[in-house]
């Protein structure tokens, strides 16, 4: 159906492009699976880890910002795996900088379709097996952790939780191709890939909720763009957001989005100009 | 005797490739080199903001909790220093037949493709470990025999071979069902057992943990060695699961090469 409405349209293209990539990884859907239910060992050691802590003989809170109970925990925990399910985009930013450093990206260049497009649809498919695996994934692990999901989010947060995974998407996609650009400048940049997930991962909140960190690194980190790729979806269905918050957590959100829309535009731009397709 | 010798050479020999590599791109290491510093500043983080809230977790005060931190990191970048690249760059070697080319030596091939190549930049991580646990111990106000430190290193090593013997074998687990790479994903979240006191988990998984995936054995008894508490029983049994994974890492290294099919050469 989407094939008739689409075609002839200038998304056709693109809506080929999604479908050729899903079919390609649901080729390997055995391996897909495995890798999906394996993802979730680390909520096994961190709620073992949390439990501890909370059990523990001498345990107190802190007194830092934002108390958050066992319970609040263990569910941020739970909802980071669907928020970075959204945000993360494994291979994306090396994809891109191998396609400038080989001289890969003249196949794109001289075809009809814009690269960013293209390396957003590849992305999409990717993220839709993802889900359509996490469906399958997702609700015996959900089930298990049951006793600890005690928040029932209302409307006003499951609102607030779907327009801040589009943020997360967003921010991932757009983030990354932002750093596979640097391509064009810096020859090998893999080795700064590191540094740059390895930061990822810890100021998306994906390690520790941001608000636990010392006050004095809370109040910047998260209104960093990365916060919005995990820590902010996670507090908002957790029920950490008051209602009057709300609106300024996820403007800040779309403006980050708008601001690294314009960035990927100029990246490109300056980007292809400087681009000498070496061994295309 | 003689072939012991030969094999230590070949080792030197093939460290000494890696390192004239390694050498043309300098700035590459130093690059690493920051990554696990600031790897290491993010546990150290975690670290902190959990001791915020307690004394001890699992019956591990905050340093006795660096020296496991630190115990942890010295076995995982060793590992990845001589054995970790080896393992990932076997499955395609598997599945391309590249493997022709080590298998037509005259040489053990088990042995070749697992050192072939060697990562500078994990062995030098690997010192903040040391520095780590060092500063943990002083701050403990431990003194530390030289005995104690012979057993670390000795658990050390057993725990190095125990990762290795456990990547070794989802690798060529691509002999039989061929593409998996999401079998290293099983790897890097088994590894999380790794990192924390063994006393947290409950008691059905923390056999698992000593047995089947010995993931406590791998850092929680050499640390247990500098913080007290490892009994000589441990010790042995530790060294038998080191021997005996191994052990089934050159079977199953043999069951393998039968089916291999030196395809698409």
């Amino acid at each position: 159906m989407i094939e008739a409405l689409l075609k002839g349209t200038s998304a056709w293209k693109y809506w080929v492009i999604l479908s050729t990539r899903t079919q390609e990884d649901m080729a390997y859907r055995a391996n897909y699976m495995v890798g999906a239910l394996f993802r979730f060992l680390p909520l096994l050691t961190t709620i073992y880890l949390w439990y501890a802590v909370f059990n523990s003989p001498g345990y107190a809170w802190s007194g830092r910002m934002g108390k958050m109970t066992l319970p609040d925990i263990v569910s941020y925990y739970a909802i980071m795996f669907v928020a970075r399910g959204f945000s993360s985009m494994p291979g994306m930013t090396r994809d891109i900088s191998l396609d400038i450093k080989d001289g890969l990206l003249n196949r794109y260049l001289i075809r009809p379709i814009s690269y960013f497009w293209y390396q957003t649809m590849y992305r999409l498919a990717h993220k839709l097996i993802f889900w359509l695996a996490a469906l399958i994934t997702f609700p015996p692990v959900f089930y298990l952790i049951r006793e600890y999901l005690k928040h029932s989010p209302t409307v006003l947060e499951w609102v607030g939780f779907f327009i801040s995974l589009i943020i997360a998407f967003w921010t991932g996609v757009l983030f990354s191709f932002l750093i596979g650009c640097l391509a064009f400048w810096f020859l090998e940049i893999s080795t700064f890939l590191f540094v740059i997930m390895t930061m990822e991962f810890f100021l998306s909140g994906h390690l520790i909720p941001l608000n636990l960190m010392p006050s004095a690194i809370v109040h910047y980190v998260q209104w960093l763009p990365f916060a919005y790729e995990g820590y902010w979806p996670c507090m908002i269905l957790i029920g950490k957001v008051q209602p009057d918050q709300m609106g300024t957590v996820l403007g800040i959100g779309f403006l980050w989005v708008g601001i690294f829309f314009v960035l990927v535009k100029l990246c490109w731009k300056w980007g292809t100009q400087r681009y000498s397709a070496v061994g295309g | 005797m003689k072939d012991f010798l030969r094999y230590c050479r070949m080792t030197l020999l093939m460290m000494k490739n890696c390192l004239i590599r390694e050498m043309q791109f300098r700035s590459n290491f130093i690059i690493r080199l920051f990554t696990e510093v600031i790897w290491l500043g993010m546990q150290f983080i975690y670290v902190e903001v959990l001791y915020s809230l307690t004394q001890s977790i699992g019956g591990w005060n905050v340093w006795e909790m660096v020296i496991l931190l630190g115990t942890n990191h010295i076995i995982n970048q060793l590992f990845e220093a001589f054995f970790f690249d080896n393992c990932t760059k076997l499955v395609d070697q598997i599945r391309l037949g590249d493997l022709d080319f080590v298998l037509v030596k005259p040489i053990n091939s088990q042995f070749m493709v697992s050192l072939r190549y060697t990562d500078y930049a994990s062995i030098t991580n690997s010192m903040a470990g040391f520095a780590m646990i060092g500063f943990a111990l002083h701050k403990l106000g431990t003194a530390i025999t030289p005995v104690e430190v012979l057993l670390f290193l000795l658990l050390v090593l057993n725990g190095i071979f125990i990762l290795y013997s456990m990547m070794f074998c989802l690798s060529i687990l691509t002999f039989w069902i061929g593409r998996a790479s999401n079998l290293f994903e099983l790897y890097y979240q088994l590894t999380q057992f790794t990192r924390y006191p063994g006393e947290i988990y409950r008691f059905g998984l923390r056999m698992v943990l000593l047995t089947a995936i010995p993931m406590l054995v791998v850092s929680n008894f050499p640390a247990k060695v500098l913080v007290g508490g490892l009994l000589s029983g441990r010790l042995f049994y530790a060294c038998a699961i080191g021997v005996s994974f191994l052990l089934i890492t050159t079977w199953l290294w043999s069951m393998g090469l039968k089916r291999y099919r030196s395809a698409s050469s």
